[in-house]
């Protein structure tokens, strides 16, 4: 559904990427790990199109996107919660997943009677959003705040979304709680690629999975496999 | 009798102001979305009023010739935003600065070269025999004014908050990156910004020109204005620049009464001064927080 070949990528002349290629089938859930700075959310930037590529393809479905713009590559089916989450603080928390279905909805009216299904669907799944859902969105606590960009990820019905960093910031309470809402997501049948400071969390949930290393994959395979790994085992699973 | 010559004033003059809050309301529909402003927005008020007096000219009705000069507002905001901000934004640059002056200075040459140098009155139905209200005498053209500002504001707010369309303009103004990554394009939406200044903003024009008359240096001051009532008010708050304008305008009025119409300029310059060494940020306007 997703695949990134030889992805080169970088800020102003300095590249972060060298290289990267990785492959999100359709239904899974691939997990992306690595150290700080290895360059984990520089590729999700690349693939959704927040950072143009210097070099390299982002297939989406078998398409190229990587000379898109962000925003098209929305359109055509990948959603990306960035890191740091960027919920639209001042407007309401219904409006950020009404925004959320942009692509798809009516630009003018009508667009909330068309919305109303999968509304109802976020707000099953985060019955917080719904007790929230006329609060400004910059209001909610870090943990909502994480719910609120998931579901609005969630509302454009994406191909593939992108999951950087759900639980940076956050307390272990919480941190558990967005681990088990990407369970249910992924037992939806979402498709997904997620990079987390928590590896041990991140694999028991994956399919899948690649360990970053300085602008590279440096090792891949199934959570099984890397945890048998030495390297892997010593980097980031202590 | 002379708190009602008071009063009086001070109306007049806060209706005069409603013409500086539109603009004021223009720079910030721009700012919102891409922290730019259009420099020359004061020839873009002067050529769509030029523009809708020889609408007048040809013959069309004052209620065709309103929406005509709106519209031309509409094509000379898209078309600054095409041929100057974009450029500059494009390369993450400042140089819409100087861009949007430079068009602006082209307008105003334009300007001269097709309609001339002479101030011309601007002919409308909307009668200026004073009626009584309260004790005050207001013409119906002041409260045209009023009326129209109000209007065109609440519908430009009313788009915001009730289209899909006009929440991801606010999206795009609170976020540009995250609103990107909902498939909204920003830059489509900044000319949407651009296409609204340019449309409030040619209003503004058609508004004042019965008042003051039309020519090529008509609104040179009442830009000035406009820009003081934005940076006092805020860029980011609609409500603010209403009361700022009202205030701002009754100030002139009076101050002009008291100390002389030579001073009429003063208040706005001052409050200018005022507001950029006591809150930068305006009356009205967040503090933005910086993330580091």
């Amino acid at each position: 559904m997703l695949t990134i070949d030889n992805l080169h990528a970088g800020y102003g002349t300095s590249e972060v990427l060298v290289g990267v290629s990785l492959e999100v089938k359709a239904g899974s859930v691939v997990a992306l790990i690595g150290a700080n700075g290895a360059g984990k959310t520089t590729t999700m930037r690349a693939i959704s199109g927040m950072l143009r590529p210097n070099e390299g393809r982002v297939l989406l479905d078998g398409k190229p996107v990587q000379q898109f713009d962000a925003s098209r590559i929305a359109r055509l089916g990948l959603a990306h919660s960035p890191e740091g989450r960027k919920v639209f603080g001042p407007l309401t928390v219904e409006d950020n997943l009404l925004l959320g279905a942009f692509g798809r909805l009516p630009r003018f009216f009508g667009f909330r009677t068309r919305a109303a299904a999968d509304l109802a669907g976020v707000y099953e799944l985060f019955p917080r959003l719904q007790e929230r859902r006329l609060q400004a969105a910059g209001t909610l606590s870090g943990g909502e705040q994480q719910m609120l960009a998931i579901g609005r990820a969630l509302m454009a019905k994406p191909k593939v979304m992108l999951l950087d960093e759900p639980s940076m910031g956050l307390a272990p309470v919480i941190v558990q709680e967005v681990f088990n809402t990407i369970r249910r997501l992924k037992e939806a049948g979402i498709t997904l690629l997620l990079v987390e400071q928590f590896a041990k969390s991140a694999l028991e949930v994956a399919d899948y999975a690649y360990v970053m290393d300085r602008g590279r994959i440096a090792i891949e395979g199934t959570p099984a496999h890397l945890a048998e790994d030495e390297r892997v085992l010593a980097a980031y699973l202590g | 009798m002379y708190t009602l010559l008071i009063v009086q004033l001070a109306v007049s003059g806060a209706l005069m102001g409603m013409v500086y809050a539109l603009i004021a309301y223009g720079f910030q529909l721009t700012f919102a979305t891409s922290k730019s402003i259009n420099f020359g927005q004061g020839e873009l008020v002067m050529l769509s009023a030029l523009f809708s007096l020889t609408l007048i000219d040809t013959g069309l009705p004052y209620w065709l010739v309103v929406p005509g000069g709106m519209l031309f507002g509409v094509v000379l905001g898209l078309f600054v935003e095409r041929a100057g901000v974009r450029l500059a934004l494009e390369q993450k640059s400042e140089g819409w600065i100087l861009l949007t002056i430079i068009l602006g200075l082209l307008g105003f040459s334009a300007a001269e070269n097709i309609w001339g140098r002479d101030d011309r009155p601007f002919p409308t139905p909307i009668p200026s025999d004073p009626v009584h209200i309260f004790g005050i005498d207001v013409t119906p053209l002041e409260l045209s004014v009023a009326i129209g500002v109000l209007a065109v504001m609440g519908l430009v707010e009313l788009f915001k908050r009730k289209t899909l369309l006009g929440k991801a303009f606010e999206a795009v103004s609170a976020d540009r990156d995250a609103a990107q990554l909902m498939g909204i394009s920003a830059t489509r939406t900044i000319q949407l910004s651009y296409g609204l200044s340019g449309l409030v903003a040619a209003l503004a024009g058609i508004l004042v020109a019965p008042i003051t008359t039309v020519g090529p240096t008509m609104a040179s001051v009442l830009i000035l204005k406009a820009f003081s009532v934005a940076v006092v008010a805020g860029l980011d708050s609609g409500f603010g620049v209403v009361l700022i304008g009202l205030f701002l305008g009754a100030l002139e009025s009076l101050t002009s009464f008291y100390l002389g119409s030579g001073w009429r300029e003063a208040p706005g310059l001052v409050l200018l001064i005022l507001a950029l060494a006591v809150r930068p940020n305006g009356v009205f306007g967040k503090a933005s927080i910086r993330k580091v």
